[in-house]
């Protein structure tokens, strides 16, 4: 113990003095005999002498003051000292030490020694402690105990305060403003109380010394349920935004539902720039409400749609986001919290802050909440389409982000769209794709009916042209299936049909539109229609009935039609309810095994019948008779009933027009042969003459009709379908051109509504053919008989030989006859004068009727029926008519 | 053999005080060497500790106090 002097405590206690005061001894005197006496005073120590107890209360007292590090130094330096066993009395110093110990944070236990020290020191005039030295609080609370010696204090107080501050910030954290549990226990209640206005009081006492910055930054910690009345900080409005920013009301800040805005409560006091930031920072809580209602709403929609659905689905996408963000800002507000310090004015959360950083996600709420808005209500197809106009933006950022969203909604539409051009397949349960399907509609309706476009799913990206293409590349598909019965895979039709698989390719396909879609869908398309044209032309022949219906129904086949008409003559000729089918078949059987016809394809064959129409009273069998083809399956497809009963329509009237030719063959041949028979007959020479005039204007007149039906409508309608046809990308081109051929030659045969009065003119005209061919046959066959009785009587006169030939009342009788026979001429003459008339007058009319015709090859068959101008001289209007269009026409121009 | 054992106590008792100065110096006790070292003798001596540190903390805020009235 050498090192230690052996001083008498006095001298040292002296030495000790001299020491802390850094005084000379002279002027610590005072102190020293105080000190001399309460060492002396030798009272009983309060505490117990165990080492391991103080050691404790150390180790405790550093971890209090969070210093985990120094404790564990602690524990270390102290089993040092335990093992260097100098020191005698290790307890005490390190209960001296204890004590002795700065807790920057706490003040020290000192209420023990508030007597004591009251006696002793008269300035202490308050038994509490200016221990505690913590200068931001305490100025507060001073004045209010303010005695005579307040302010001196108050003002020491504050002086020892900045050394203490300026020590302590050097050691650990500033110092968190706790009030003494001494005096002021009133004010423990409201920790608030330190940052009222009141402070505004004491800045000029106690505040000087300290400075406001140290304030200012401690100014806004919010750990307080405050009372409403006071003024909200910053930090409160900071945590009631950040409820808000998700949506639930805030403390402050409440969703006001009548004028659907979050509104601060009025009753709160609020500077006036915190309250309008607090305003526009709420306007995020408000957009996320819009667009989580939404997502809420529609979730629970079970018919919403695949589309919606996705649509929802990126909706949450961006919410998820945004709660990552309100995550973060939340977590560093928890961390302020937690170390219960501000860490300084740089990482802090205020208002402004806040502001900066939630712009962008305050822009893509925006986008969203528009986005919401505008797609309300709508679905699959139209949902697309109002997310792709929200594309045309001109900001990239927005639209980064709708294309997103776009490319996500329209997968759900790509993948239908896919299935359907390559498996043909369907499965649209909400209705969301833009082909319909119509279950009720039979397979036979199946290419016209079955399938249609729903327009107002068509998303504004695809082209009306490309819905239509699709519509009929699914089509053919099931048609293959169903109709033709072809089951081979649709992959091997279109090779390499990939499907989008994911969204991000359902993007990039609608980055290039233009270009990649198109060309899948172009290709899907050509290949499907030539497989489906293939299949129905090579199994199911359907060019060869389109020639065939040509061939029969339309009379293209000559030889077989006439010897047809030969051999149906006698039947036809009988009235109508006296016909049999069966006959007649066998009758169709004989002519065609006669003719070419029998060279035709087997199938084409077996479908060609008869049909006998409905018989009205008075009907001969030429007016019931028609032939029928037969079609079913794929080939219905084109030759649909209307079509079918067009072509019954068309026959008919070819039919009867060849029929007029038969006749007027036959009256013709009757003429050459039996004029040279009646030469002897010079009293007919008149009528026959008449007849002959009257056959041939017949003749010329159906011969230019003929002409007409066959050339001018006929081949150049034929001509026209067989190019289309050959040229045809798909089924639908072949309907169409087959429908128009339809049409013109119905136009064109003057059997549509339109030339109903043409029509009835050349009925009657065809009536008078007839009726001219009875006439005609009732002459002939009273003329033969009257040659032939004539040529009886020279005959028995040129048997008598050797006598007179005749009696005279055998020639009585016989110039008798001749003078009846005679008689009926002026009769038959005057008959056929009167058919001559009448049949030219309806020529004249029907000549009128063409002139006026909007058809052009109409108008040229009426000056190839007139083109001697024969009627025009008798009929004045026909001469106008004529002559308008004639004469002017150089005048013209 | 004396001043070896006078050394090594030198030594111990060096190192005493250096750990009780880390000690003072974490508690944050405000003690210089000199002091503490004072503190320690009168420790050894027999006197009440908490009557000490008493003391100390009153001749500290004497001390302050006359420094300020001083200014």
């Amino acid at each position: 113990m050498a090192a230690l002097d052996q001083k008498s405590p006095n001298v040292l206690l002296q030495s000790l003095c001299c020491r802390i005061t850094g005084k000379s001894e002279a002027e610590v005197a005072h102190q020293f005999q105080y000190a001399v006496r309460v060492v002396g005073s030798n009272y009983a120590p309060t505490i117990e002498r165990d080492e391991f107890l103080v050691s404790e209360k150390i180790k405790k007292e550093l971890l209090k003051q969070r210093r985990e590090g120094d404790a564990a130094l602690f524990s270390e330096l102290h089993r040092k000292l335990q093992t260097q066993g100098v020191l005698k009395h290790r307890w005490s110093v390190l209960y001296l030490l204890l004590s002795l110990c700065e807790d920057p944070r706490k003040p020290s236990r000192v209420g023990s020694y508030g007597a004591l020290f009251a006696q002793a020191l008269p300035r202490d005039a308050h038994s509490t402690p200016f221990y505690c030295t913590r200068p931001g609080s305490l100025p507060l609370s001073y004045p209010e105990r303010s005695g005579p010696g307040a302010a001196q204090i108050s003002t020491s107080m504050g002086t020892s305060g900045i050394s203490s501050l300026g020590v302590y910030s050097l050691n650990g954290p500033t110092p968190q403003p706790l009030l003494q549990p001494g005096l002021h226990r009133q004010q423990l209640g409201s920790r608030l109380a330190w940052a009222l206005p009141n402070t505004s009081a004491l800045a000029p006492t106690s505040r000087a010394p300290l400075g406001p910055p140290p304030l200012s930054t401690r100014a806004p910690r919010p750990r307080h349920d405050g009372d409403l009345t006071a003024e909200v900080g910053e930090a409160a409005l900071v945590r009631d935004i950040l409820y808000v920013f998700q949506g639930i009301d805030g403390k402050f800040i409440k969703m006001s539902n009548t004028d659907n805005c979050y509104k601060i409560d009025s009753k709160v006091v609020l500077c006036k720039s915190l309250r309008d930031t607090s305003s526009r920072l709420a306007e995020l809580g408000w957009l996320h409400n819009k667009i989580r209602k939404y997502t809420d709403l529609r979730s629970l929609d079970r018919a919403f749609g695949l589309v919606g659905q996705s649509f929802c689905a990126s909706l949450h996408q961006e919410l998820k986001e945004y709660y990552r963000l309100l995550a973060v800002l939340h977590s560093q507000l928890q961390v302020e919290d937690d170390q219960g310090v501000n860490l300084g004015v740089e990482s802090s959360l205020t208002l402004r802050r806040l502001l900066v950083w939630t712009y962008d996600p305050k822009v893509r709420l925006k986008t969203l909440a528009a986005l919401v808005d505008f797609c309300q209500g709508r679905k699959g197809g139209e949902l697309a389409s109002a997310v792709h106009a929200y594309g045309k933006t001109g900001d990239p950022q927005m639209r980064a982000l709708v294309q997103h969203i776009l490319s996500l909604v329209s997968h759900p539409i790509l993948n239908f769209l896919y299935r359907w051009i390559y498996d043909g397949e369907l499965e649209d349960t909400y209705h969301e794709f833009f082909v319909a399907s119509d279950p009720t509609v039979k397979t036979d309706r199946l290419w016209h009916d079955k399938y249609s476009l729903r327009k107002s799913m068509i998303p504004t990206f695809i082209t009306m042209d490309q819905a239509r293409k699709v519509l009929l590349i699914g089509k053919s598909i099931n048609f293959l299936h169903q109709v033709c019965h072809d089951r081979t895979s649709p992959g091997k039709i279109t090779p390499a049909s990939k499907s989008t698989d994911s969204p991000k390719d359902a993007a990039e396909l609608l980055s290039d539109l233009e270009g990649a879609f198109q060309g899948k869908i172009d290709a899907a398309y050509f290949e499907t229609s030539k497989y489906l044209l293939n299949v129905l032309n090579q199994n199911y022949l359907l060019l060869e009935h389109l020639q065939a219906m040509r061939r029969y129904l339309l009379l293209g086949q000559g030889d077989f039609i006439r010897h047809l008409m030969d051999l149906l003559k006698p039947e036809l000729a009988r009235p109508a309810t006296t016909l049999y089918q069966h006959n007649l078949t066998g009758i169709l059987e004989t002519a065609v095994r006669a003719t070419n016809a029998q060279y035709d394809n087997a199938e084409i064959l077996k479908r060609l019948d008869v049909r006998l129409l409905e018989v009205s009273p008075g009907d001969t069998g030429w007016d019931v008779f028609s032939l029928d083809y037969h079609v079913e399956g794929p080939i219905a497809t084109v030759f649909t009933r209307e079509c079918m009963s067009h072509y019954l329509r068309v026959f008919n009237f070819l039919w009867r027009a060849k029929r007029m030719e038969y006749i007027l063959t036959d009256i013709w041949k009757g003429q050459m042969c039996n004029a040279k028979l009646l030469k002897s007959m010079p009293e007919l020479s008149g009528v026959l003459h008449q007849c002959h005039i009257l056959a041939n204007e017949m003749v010329h007149f159906i011969h230019q009709m003929q002409y007409y039906i066959t050339f001018e409508v006929l081949e150049c309608c034929w001509d026209e379908l067989w190019n289309k046809v050959e040229k045809a990308q798909d089924l639908d081109h072949i309907i169409a051109a087959h429908e128009g051929f339809l049409d013109s030659v119905i136009s064109r045969c003057l059997l549509d509504t339109n030339s109903r009065s043409l029509l009835n003119q050349l009925r009657a005209i065809f009536d008078q053919i007839i009726e001219f061919q009875s006439a005609q046959d009732s002459l002939y066959r009273s003329a033969l008989e009257e040659l032939t009785l004539r040529l009886q009587y020279e005959e028995r006169k040129k048997q008598r030989d050797g006598e007179w030939g005749v009696t005279a009342e055998q020639e009585a009788e016989e110039n008798r006859r001749i003078q009846e026979f005679q008689e009926t001429i002026p009769k038959m003459r005057s008959q056929l004068r009167i058919l001559t008339h009448f049949y030219q007058g309806i020529v004249q009319q029907f000549l009128v009727l063409i002139m006026t015709s909007p058809d052009e090859s109409l108008r040229f068959l009426s000056f190839r029926l007139d083109f001697n101008e024969h009627y025009r001289a008798r009929d004045p209007r026909l001469r106008a008519s004529l002559g308008a269009t004639r004469g002017r026409r150089p005048s013209n121009i | 053999m004396a001043s070896s054992a006078n050394a090594n106590n030198m030594n111990a008792v060096r190192e005493t005080m250096d750990v009780l100065l880390e000690i003072s110096r974490l508690l944050n006790t405000g003690l210089d060497m000199e002091s503490l070292s004072i503190c320690v003798r009168l420790c050894e001596q027999g006197i009440n500790p908490e009557a000490l540190s008493s003391v100390i903390k009153e001749l500290r805020k004497a001390s302050d106090s006359l420094k300020a009235s001083d200014n």
